[in-house]
């Protein structure tokens, strides 16, 4: 009886939340954000919204800014596939209908996951993803529920 | 002559365009220190279009076949405060005779609004010339990168007839509702269309004259799993006044009204959508009652989209209109001695592939057989008598976009 309530607790806890998913050779990928974007967690349909570009800003207000990498490299693929769960091809056409119809804009593409980690650490509303094992005291990890 | 000026017009179209690249590269670069949100972008394309017999998009049919289809776009865009986004684009194209050839014209120019934006519900709206939220394809028909072939299945997504349903010059409200996993979207807009000889020409032979009315249109798209399943309504009642260029005083009221129903299924390595359309073409409001009819068409497309490698896909669609659904194989319009009876219908087998050289350049050819002229641009075929029933319509194009 304990063992199932445990079992179940331990199912429901990572089933709630999920603070990082495993890149390809077994890093612990997570979303990061400015320190001053005020909240710890986002939903997953919310974050899906935000890298496809057709949300801007945070229900608080804040003005969000993407930065993703190219959409061949292994960090980018890890984070659509196990993140937000979507192929980085239906990324690029979200951005591309969003760019080419007037709905939205391009993320910010950076050349390396450095540069990503400096440019969401010193724009207000920034938004990325990088290796928990990169992450400095100038971002926050978020959270996906 | 014309092709001189065609060359120059060319010329000066790259220029702008190279000129963009480079400018949205440095406005990139200077997003990436402070936080100035305006972006630059475009696409170009030029294709080569074959056919044995009938043209299409100019003098396919001789010699080595038609240069006439190429597409440029060039736009810009700024979020202004925390809430709004400044967005507009022009748009410059040759296909064959299409009416307005290289004329530069506004795809669309949008003030943006969110409004509001919970976890939940995401509620906006658009002032301006926006994009007809139509099937899957409609918002971003002329962007190469976009389509999943060169040409888009012409059943729904016909060229020839383009400007019904293009944009209109209104308002839309736009919204999504987030569940668990999975998004409900809806947009509803109202707003005068760009109605254009494109539209006369293929209405009738005779080419009435047609004034835009304010119309409506609307989409609900439900995804699924970060679009792994996504199916959508669309709805539009695009309304005209009708004058006959013949007797001017026989005039009356014209109204379009498509149904699509879309549904798509993306998985890792292919994709498979389908769309199905339902149409009402209607004449009412003339003195002379028999000018008065509706007719009802009907358009499906089944696709399937393989990704051998990230930068290869293979393509593969049948595509099925008819032009009155109580008359499938046209037998009862040829009697009325108004042209050919496989002027009503059109069968397309496509298959095609696609190659991304690099991201920004792209590479595509594909193979049509067509049964049926149902979607021949009149423009480039003047006499529906002298159309062929049997096609075939190759096409290679080449794209950049940045």
């Amino acid at each position: 009886m304990l063992r199932t309530l445990t079992f179940t607790l331990l199912l429901s806890l990572s089933l709630s939340i999920v603070t990082a998913c495993r890149a390809d050779d077994g890093r612990q990928l997570v979303v990061i954000a400015n320190p001053g974007i005020d909240q710890s967690s986002i939903s997953l349909e919310t974050l899906r919204a935000i890298f496809a570009m057709r949300q801007r800003t945070l229900s608080s207000g804040q003005p969000l800014h993407v930065f993703v990498l190219g959409d061949a490299t292994p960090l980018h693929e890890a984070f659509s596939k196990r993140v937000l769960g979507v192929y980085p091809h239906q990324l690029r056409l979200a951005w591309e209908r969003a760019v080419f119809s007037g709905t939205g804009q391009a993320p910010n593409q950076v050349a390396s996951e450095a540069a990503l980690i400096n440019a969401v650490a010193s724009t207000p509303g920034g938004i990325g993803y990088a290796l928990r094992s990169h992450v400095t005291e100038r971002l926050q990890v978020l959270a996906v529920d | 002559m014309t092709s001189q000026l065609r060359i120059v017009a060319t010329a000066v179209a790259l220029t702008c365009a190279a000129a963009g690249a480079s400018y949205a590269d440095l406005a990139r670069a200077q997003s990436d220190e402070g936080r100035d949100t305006l972006q630059v972008h475009g696409f170009m394309s030029q294709a080569l279009v074959v056919t044995d017999h009938n043209a299409f998009f100019g003098p396919s049919d001789e010699g080595l076949g038609s240069l006439e289809y190429t597409e440029l776009g060039l736009n810009v865009s700024r979020r202004l405060g925390d809430r709004f986004l400044v967005a507009g684009q022009v748009l410059s194209r040759v296909a064959g005779d299409y009416g307005d050839a290289w004329k530069p014209t506004l795809d669309y120019g949008v003030v943006d609004y969110q409004a509001l934006t919970r976890d939940d519900l995401v509620l906006g709206l658009q002032v301006g010339r926006f994009k007809n939220p139509f099937g899957f394809y409609n918002q971003t028909r002329d962007v190469p990168t976009t389509r999943p072939s060169v040409l888009l299945p012409q059943s729904i997504y016909y060229d020839r007839s383009r400007s019904l349903g293009l944009a209109s010059d209104g308002v839309s409200l736009y919204g999504e509702r987030r569940l668990s996993n999975g998004t409900l979207y809806w947009q509803g807009g109202i707003g005068v269309p760009q109605i254009n000889e494109d539209a006369e020409i293929s209405l009738s032979a005779s080419r009435p004259d047609l004034e835009a009315k304010l119309s409506t249109i609307g989409q609900l798209l439900y995804a699924h799993d970060g679009g792994r399943i996504n199916v959508a309504l669309s709805m539009a009642r695009v309304r005209a006044d009708y004058r006959s260029r013949l007797t001017p005083s026989a005039r009356g009221d014209f109204l379009f009204q498509p149904v699509i129903a879309s549904f798509e299924y993306n998985a890792e390595h292919w994709s498979l959508t389908s769309e199905y359309e339902f149409q009402t073409r209607k004449l009412s409001g003339f003195e002379y009652s028999r000018a008065n009819r509706s007719t009802d068409g009907e358009s499906l497309y089944v696709q399937y989209q393989y990704r051998i490698t990230p930068r290869w896909q293979w393509l593969l669609r049948y595509d099925y209109t008819v032009s009155e659904r109580d008359d499938r194989d046209g037998r009862r319009f040829a009697a009325t001695g108004l042209g050919p009876s496989h002027t009503r219908f059109a069968r397309d087998l496509t298959t095609g592939v696609q190659w991304r050289i690099t991201p920004r350049w792209s590479a595509q050819a594909e193979w049509h057989y067509i049964d049926g002229t149902a979607w021949l641009p009149r423009q480039d075929n003047p006499d529906d008598e002298e159309t062929d029933r049997y096609w075939n319509l190759v096409l290679f194009q080449t794209a950049y976009s940045f």
